[in-house]
């Protein structure tokens, strides 16, 4: 069975006066444990699928199964806590909670888990150093440059052990050598058995997961498929 | 729960003016209400005071008709079938009645050596003093030998005394009114203005008696002060009064009543319409004070809805519900409705005790105004943090995340 499942997703937006069609009529599985990155120019409608893998948007039309549930159905309970529980973000602009430092950013996510471990500080400590930022967790994101942010956010979306991770161009502000440490982080990550989505410019970035799928004006414009060679191993 | 307690408590200390700002109208409205309540009660409590100490049950029966002109009562026109007669009548005949006690009086000239000054001369028999509880500071009340012999005795008002005697002891002092000598045989303690604004201590009271027979030659009188067994029985004595004194005046059915009864729960009444008036004006203000309040804190919370959209994106992002959104808005502005609300009372608590202590107003502090008053920052609270609350929740999380 797939983890995320989507069947002729549809997304546009209606504003006064005139439509647009972001994502026309995607067609997308993705197996527990697969690697996916996803490529394509500005403007394809990247970040927008991945706010509808996310639950954080609902496709104006199609179908949306993840992990066996039709998201389309649930409501919003539920739905807060498949995004707790399930999935982590890093976005393209970061959102990280301007004015509250980095550690309280990892941490957040656990203010709404439906149990709170009890060295949740000492987690988040772990894996903001993961990230290279153990002297940085006072620091708020205003004093923080751009790649600092980067890697809180990473560090944030792996706070709750999720099983999902969708990443809006996790290497964008970083430089080389933080690029390839992330991208350490994330091959890691897929061995621990965590599902990654990832969205880049970067072909090289692009070639970490073992399946490329390519987006052109909202429709999949090629799919590598799953790299036999990953499949086999995974098997 | 408790987390989103704090989110709001540490949102809200972020942005000490403009929270502050948000709870002012809540401050200033609820404050309003406490010391308006305040006035509201002391002013009612002075007036009944007022009626009260008038005199216990007290039914005034004033010869002639009288009419209500500017919320006062006055008499009209010259009448002259009102008796000592009828006084006793009243005490004989109804047993509703413990005791009357008919009075005339007059303003004139009193003298004292050099000294003379306007006052109110008065006749009225002993009981005068307990029905219109009036009591001696000195000396003595006069007696039953001093009415039957119309001896010229005369208790007198503070008012008088300081305009007489001025420093002087006035006791056993001698005093002139129209040429007559009236030794001064007590002394009443002070007793105020009554509801019509008179000064009740402006007073030279002496035997009816010696009033009709020197001062006056007349046999009608203007007024009977009547007390009545209770105050249950004040309105049937005054039934009955009005049926005695038309059959004893023998008015036919056609005729008007030539006299006016003005019971103390006439006077009880009459101003309790007006405080009664003054009191709805106050919650009319009250109202609008701590509406205008409300709308404060709507317009604060709707700022900080708005200006946190990308905030309340996040948070839905990273698993919060709908419903936590609307909790977090709603602790923040319960929160500034409190605060508004626990500093207005400290302040409408401090400026009414203030007020009583140094202002020399009488306040009444009622709990209940206090009471009432939390209730309602609380609900202004959420009422109006509810909307911007709901409004913010409804936002889809990556429409909220892209909001500039
Ligand atoms: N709320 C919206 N209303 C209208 N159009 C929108 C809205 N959000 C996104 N779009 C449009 O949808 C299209 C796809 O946006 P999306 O952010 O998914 O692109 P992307 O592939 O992530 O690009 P980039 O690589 O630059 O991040 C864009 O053309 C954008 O203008
Ligand atoms: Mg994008």
């Amino acid at each position: 069975m797939n983890l995320i499942e989507m069947n002729s997703i549809c997304k546009s937006y209606r504003n006064i006066g005139f439509e647009t069609q972001v994502l026309n009529n995607v067609t997308l599985h993705i197996g527990e444990g697969d690697y996916v990155s996803i490529i394509g120019p500005s403007g394809a409608g990247k970040s927008t699928l991945m706010a509808i893998m996310g639950c954080l948007a609902q496709p104006t039309s199609g179908e949306y199964i993840l992990d066996g549930e039709e998201v389309g159905k649930l409501n919003d309970r539920k739905l807060s806590r498949v995004r707790n529980e399930k999935i982590g973000f890093v976005f393209q602009a970061f959102h990280l909670l301007p004015g509250v430092t980095a550690l309280e950013n990892v941490t957040l996510p656990l203010v709404y888990a439906k149990q709170t471990p009890g060295n949740a500080k000492e987690r988040a400590r772990e894996l903001l150093a993961k990230v290279g930022l153990e002297h940085r967790l006072h620091h708020t994101p205003g004093q923080l440059s751009g790649g600092e942010q980067q890697r809180v956010t990473i560090a944030r979306s792996l706070i709750n052990d999720p099983r999902i991770i969708l990443a809006d161009e996790p290497t964008g502000n970083l430089d080389s050598k933080n690029g390839i440490e992330t991208m350490k982080t994330f091959d890691n990550l897929v061995k621990e058995g965590k599902t990654i989505v990832l969205i880049t410019h970067d072909s090289e970035v692009a070639q970490h997961a073992g399946r490329i799928i390519s987006i052109l004006d909202g429709q999949i414009d090629s799919d590598s498929g799953v790299h036999r060679e990953r499949n086999t191993l995974s098997l | 729960m408790i987390s989103s307690f704090l989110i709001a408590f540490r949102a809200l200390f972020a942005h000490k003016t403009r929270t502050f700002l948000a709870s002012l109208g809540i401050l200033i409205g609820i404050a309003s209400v406490i010391v308006m309540v305040a006035i509201g009660k002391g002013s009612q409590k002075e007036v009944m005071d007022v009626i009260a100490g008038m005199g216990e049950n007290l039914i005034t029966v004033n010869a002639g008709e009288m009419k209500r002109r500017g919320g006062r009562l006055r008499l009209t026109g010259n009448v002259n079938t009102l008796t000592v007669r009828d006084a006793y009548r009243i005490t004989d005949e109804i047993a509703e009645v413990e005791m009357v006690a008919p009075f005339e009086e007059k303003r004139m000239v009193a003298k004292f050596g050099n000294n003379s000054a306007e006052t109110t001369i008065a006749g009225s028999t002993r009981d005068f003093l307990i029905i219109r509880d009036y009591h001696l500071q000195s000396g003595e009340q006069f007696s039953e030998r001093d009415s039957k012999t119309a001896n010229r005795v005369a208790i007198i008002g503070m008012t008088a005394v300081k305009n007489l005697f001025g420093e002087e002891d006035p006791m056993g002092q001698v005093i002139k009114v129209h040429f007559i000598p009236f030794k001064i045989i007590g002394v009443f303690e002070p007793k105020g203005v009554d509801t019509n604004g008179l000064d009740q201590d402006d007073l030279v009271l002496i035997p009816l008696s010696t009033y009709m027979r020197r001062i006056v030659n007349q046999k009608h009188i203007t007024r009977i002060f009547v007390r009545a067994s209770s105050r249950n029985n004040i309105a049937k004595a005054s039934e009955k009064i009005r049926e005695l004194l038309r059959e004893n005046h023998k008015l036919t059915d056609d005729r008007n009543d030539d006299f006016t009864l003005v019971s103390q729960l006439d006077l009880e009444e009459l101003k309790k319409e007006t405080t009664e008036l003054f009191t709805k004006l106050i919650v009319g203000v009250a109202a609008i004070s701590l509406l205008v309040g409300g709308i404060g804190i709507l317009a604060v919370m709707l700022i900080s809805v708005k200006e946190r959209t990308r905030e309340i994106g996040i948070r839905r992002a990273v698993g919060a519900t709908r419903r936590d959104i609307i909790r977090q808005f709603l602790y923040e502005s319960l929160i500034i409705g409190f605060l508004g609300g626990g500093l207005g009372i400290i302040l409408g608590v401090g400026l009414t005790l203030g007020l009583t202590k140094w202002g020399h107003w009488i306040l009444i502090l009622d709990p209940n105004s206090i009471w009432t008053a939390s209730w309602a920052c609380a609900g202004l609270g959420i009422f109006f943090g509810v909307f911007p609350a709901i409004k913010a929740s409804k936002l889809d999380p990556m429409e909220a995340l892209t909001t500039e």
